[in-house]
């Protein structure tokens, strides 16, 4: 069965379906789409079992022979997890667009390009092939630019443009490492090059190694590299910030485990050292501390979102420098499927305020939980888990994360303080959690609005999402099996 | 395969041509429709040509042997004789020339109409460069690659020169006086080959050039020749004519030099040096090109970058590419010359688009980036065009540039000047900004009039074929690498 290939080109053969369709109604178009993204995931679901008794499942198609690249689509549980968490928020995403983007102008374009979006989203989770990867990759790109441009808030295109330039840059320094990997090996597939990998030179490897954790890192947005994101999220329609955030940013997080650790580093012999995964740790560090300061100071709703997930890029990128402890591995990608899903929810929930009141600022906000209570009820579910509350999502991962700290503490005295830094880092992550939640929702209002909740597409969506968080929390239980079997190979 | 095998497709261009103008005119004279006619009678031309060129490819591909070379002598290495060689890279190269070429030719009938006085010489002229541009590609010895080159760029002025403003005309002076010079060297560096050789046959000249003992003064003819065709492929410092000669030449003009005689330049140099000239046997030339491409590519994706009016920017990107494709050449690896061989075909659908697009908006009158503004909205399809014109220069993938661009950077990796990667990769990041300006302008600025816009459908038909070929070669861009993956058999070491 071709269950991944029928599950990448539907939205490829959607494109044209949604945008004739949309020319008649948006609305319908909208929910094809949705619809379409559906049936995708649950072709994926279909290979669930397959993944958790076999650990991965690979399909194979003729392509380009000459550059030692075949058409090779994969799963494993990581990316099975990410997949699904990609897929429902595309769905999720799409409908939310129904009510939110209503009163802008070409609507059958921009559900055109958010077909095209989902199949590099998708694609850059299920494929093996780093030349395929790459072209997934910068498929995210190309429809996002002119999402944020085309349907973004003021100077759209101006933070499009540096959207573009920066992840692009990013994008080269990765292509790079295709170029080295495919000279070293004359094959990129990352299962076989890891095997091959093996016998080159450590020296040289450390270059490929810095050149792909480089542009993975312009896309995770970790301190430096961040200056993108802030502007990028915010500027962005909510559908697309939630996407953004939760996915795009992920897949950058993804690429540094699959490919950076998974490829490169665990072909290096041990003899090597860890200084790159101290790196890794100190910039995690870094970014954790940097996007929770920036969230506490600041005053417009989306910006404190959008300096949040790079906070929780930091997290993840701890996370991954733990590598090759099991569950610190496993909370990485458990929270990136987390994060993704809660930051999400925080997206529409945040876009469905600035929708009904037509403020950005917090300081003008408050006391919206009697006037918009489902709204208010799903804020607090995703800011919550964002915060890492017991028994949110994002808790149950950073437990993960933090056992796995804890673990490599007692073997690797390096991390004892990174472990100490990041724990403190959570203080501050439920600092800006709640006083997002005060300003907005608690807070006697300084300014009187009558607001009441989003139309009918948007409640939905997020009543939705919102409830996928909360099954995440209580029943974490399907993705941490997914995960684990890849991590305890 | 004989002389008139090999030469067929020239012949029929040719003879084409020269019946151009006595065609066209009774046409005219007959009241008939002279646009549909031109249409036909190059689809014609240019279908027989094809015909000849799929003879020779099919002769080619059922021998075993790595290359043909064909003469008009008996012995085939005779001193003097005119020599042609068929293998891979012309085969593929003339190939890429018919398709890019009836493309910008069709655009040309549609650019430049045949209700003009002057116009059938113009269509004459776009046949028989093509003609000559293609003789050159299977020239075997020096003499005849330069004999059809000197064609091929005389042809180009008079290209240049059609609409014979003052700016054009200066241009096409400057590109006249430029060529002159190049052929001045290139032409004292064949008689010093010939007098040490006794014979300007690639081959011939290859084995002595590996095992003569004193090759210097061999050495000073091909810097001769080299410095030549760097003149005429615009390498910089010898780039100057370039851009004023294709911002001053009707954009059809553009496009098709752009398409046809550009790459064909870079053919040139890339046949001298890579496989006449080799690396490993004599002299390692690869810093000294290393050095050149940086520079070419550098100076060209600024100065587009410095650009506002948009058909000197394309310019200015046609010598980046030369830099580009110089990265290539360094590089003496299999990927490198598959990449090259990828590379030409692609900046030749690319530039060649960019023209064509830009020659839609220089008719409706816009010519600076100012001009372009909003016009994503008043001009959506031609706008869409040249959005993914900028993405496949970008090196984003789905376009054909992306694989261009990535063989071309992962080639020279391994070599021993694998920094040169490192400043491509700049490169095509700055490349990427100047082309995402030009977006900005399409679709962030409003317009600065409020005038109806409407777009020429015609024109936009072979826009759009060119859009969909580059497509389709991003996407499987195995239908033309299987091609030339026997090509690499032909590198030296």
């Amino acid at each position: 069965m071709q269950t991944l290939l029928i599950a990448l080109l539907l939205p490829a053969l959607s494109i044209p379906i949604v945008y004739g369709v949309g020319r008649k109604s948006a609305k319908i178009a909208a929910l094809i789409l949705a619809l379409i993204s559906l049936v995708s995931l649950s072709l994926i679901l279909t290979l669930v079992p397959t993944v958790l008794s076999q650990d991965q499942y690979i399909e194979s198609y003729h392509w380009i022979p000459t550059l030692g690249s075949s058409f090779t689509l994969f799963v494993d549980g990581i990316s099975l997890s990410l997949a699904i968490v990609t897929l429902i928020l595309v769905a999720a995403a799409t409908v939310f667009s129904i009510n939110y983007m209503e009163k802008k102008s070409s609507l059958p374009q921009y559900y055109a390009l958010l077909s095209l979006l989902t199949i590099g989203l998708l694609g850059v989770f299920i494929t093996s092939n780093l030349l395929l990867f790459y072209f997934f990759w910068e498929l995210m790109l190309v429809p996002t630019y002119f999402i944020i441009g085309g349907w973004g808030y003021r100077e759209s295109f101006a933070t499009a443009f540096k959207f573009f330039i920066f992840t692009h840059a990013g994008a080269i320094f990765v292509l790079l490492g295709i170029g080295a990997v495919y000279m070293l090996t004359g094959t990129l597939d990352i299962f076989e090059a890891q095997t091959i990998l093996a016998t080159v030179d450590p020296g040289v490897l450390n270059w490929v190694l810095a050149s792909f954790t480089i542009g993975f890192a312009v896309k995770m947005a970790i301190v430096p590299v961040h200056m993108w994101l802030p502007d990028a999220h915010s500027e962005a329609p909510a559908p697309m910030s939630a996407l953004l955030s939760g996915v795009i940013i992920g897949a950058g997080g993804y690429a540094v485990l699959r490919i950076s650790l998974g490829t490169v580093y665990s072909a290096m012999p041990p003899s090597a050292g860890n200084e790159f995964l101290y790196v890794l740790s100190i910039f995690g560090i870094i970014s954790a501390f940097y996007g929770s300061f920036l969230a506490l100071a600041e005053t417009d709703i989306k910006r404190i979102i959008a300096y949040s997930s790079i906070s929780h890029m930091g997290y993840t990128m701890f996370a991954l420098s733990l590598f090759p402890f099991a569950q610190g591995i496993t909370g990485g990608v458990l929270h990136l499927v987390n994060h993704a899903a809660s930051k999400g929810l925080l997206f529409f929930t945040a876009g469905a305020v600035m929708h009904q009141t037509g403020v950005r600022n917090i300081k003008e906000m408050g006391g919206l939980a009697s006037k918009m209570p489902l709204t208010a009820i799903a804020s607090v579910v995703a800011a919550f888990s964002i915060g890492g509350i017991p028994p949110f999502a994002c808790f149950i991962s950073e437990f993960l994360i933090f056992v796995g700290a804890v673990t490599a503490a007692g073997s690797v005295s390096f991390y004892f303080l990174p472990t100490l830094l990041m724990l403190i880092a959570t203080v501050f992550s439920l600092a800006y959690v709640l006083r997002y939640i005060w300003k907005v929702f608690l807070e006697a209002p300084t300014v009187k609005i009558e607001v009441k909740d989003p139309p009918r597409f948007m409640t939905i969506s997020t009543i939705l999402l919102a409830a996928f968080v909360v099954i995440l929390g209580i029943y974490p239980r399907l993705f941490i099996d997914l995960i684990h079997a890849v991590i305890t190979i | 395969m004989n002389i008139l095998d090999v030469l067929l497709p020239t012949i029929v261009f040719t003879i084409c041509s020269i019946l151009t103008v006595p065609l066209l005119r009774l046409v005219r004279k007959r009241r008939l429709n002279p646009q549909h006619f031109m249409l036909a009678w190059i689809i014609l031309s240019f279908s027989a040509a094809a015909v000849g060129v799929v003879r020779i490819a099919a002769e080619y591909f059922s021998q075993s042997q790595s290359f043909i070379q064909i003469s008009s002598t008996e012995t085939i290495l005779a001193p003097i004789s005119t020599g042609f060689l068929v293998d891979t890279v012309s085969v593929y190269m003339v190939i890429a020339y018919l398709i890019a070429g009836s493309v910008s030719c069709i655009y040309g009938i549609l650019h430049i109409s045949p209700k003009e006085s002057l116009s059938e010489r113009y269509y004459a002229l776009l046949l028989i460069v093509t003609g000559t541009v293609i003789a050159t590609t299977f020239s075997g010895d020096l003499l005849t690659l330069f004999v059809f080159w000197e064609a091929t760029a005389a042809g180009s002025c008079f290209l240049v020169a059609y609409r014979k403003s003052r700016e054009s005309l200066e241009a096409a002076l400057k590109y006249l006086v430029m060529v002159i010079i190049a052929s001045g060297f290139i032409i004292y560096g064949l008689s010093l080959v010939y007098g040490l050789t006794g014979s300007l046959n690639f081959s011939t000249v290859k084995e002595v050039l590996a095992t003569a003992g004193n090759t210097q003064l061999l050495l000073v003819a091909f810097a001769f020749i080299v410095t030549g065709y760097a003149i005429e492929t615009a390498i910089v410092p010898f780039h100057m004519w370039l851009p004023d000669a294709y911002t001053a030449a009707p954009a059809s003009s553009s496009a098709f030099l752009s398409a046809l005689v550009d790459q064909g330049s870079y053919y040139i140099l890339l046949r001298v040096l890579l496989f006449i000239l080799t690396p490993t046997a004599i002299v390692d030339w690869r810093f000294t090109m290393a050095i050149f491409s940086a520079l070419t590519m550098t100076v060209g994706n600024l100065f587009a970058l410095a650009q506002q009016n948009v058909k000197r920017m394309v310019s200015y990107v046609c010598i980046a590419d030369i830099g580009y494709n110089l990265i290539a050449i360094t590089s003496v690896t299999p990927i490198g010359l598959q990449g090259n061989l990828f590379f030409f075909f692609v900046a030749a659908m690319e530039t060649s688009l960019a023209f064509m697009i830009t020659g839609v908006f220089n008719k409706m009158g816009l010519n600076t980036l100012e001009d372009l503004s909003g016009m994503g909205r008043k001009m959506p399809l031609t706008s869409l065009a040249f959005v993914a014109a900028a993405l496949s220069f970008s090196g984003v993938p789905l376009f054909a540039g992306f694989i261009a661009k990535y063989m071309v950077f992962t080639s020279v990796l391994q070599s021993s000047v694998a920094w040169l990667a490192l400043i491509g990769v700049s490169n095509s990041v700055l490349q990427s900004a100047y082309f995402l300006r030009v977006i900005h302008y399409l679709y962030a600025k409003t317009p600065m009039e409020a005038m109806e816009m409407k777009e020429p459908r015609k024109l936009l038909v072979p826009i759009y074929c060119l859009v969909i070929i580059i497509v389709i070669l991003g996407i499987f861009p195995a239908l033309a690498l299987d091609l030339i993956s026997s090509a690499t058999t032909l590198l030296p070491g």
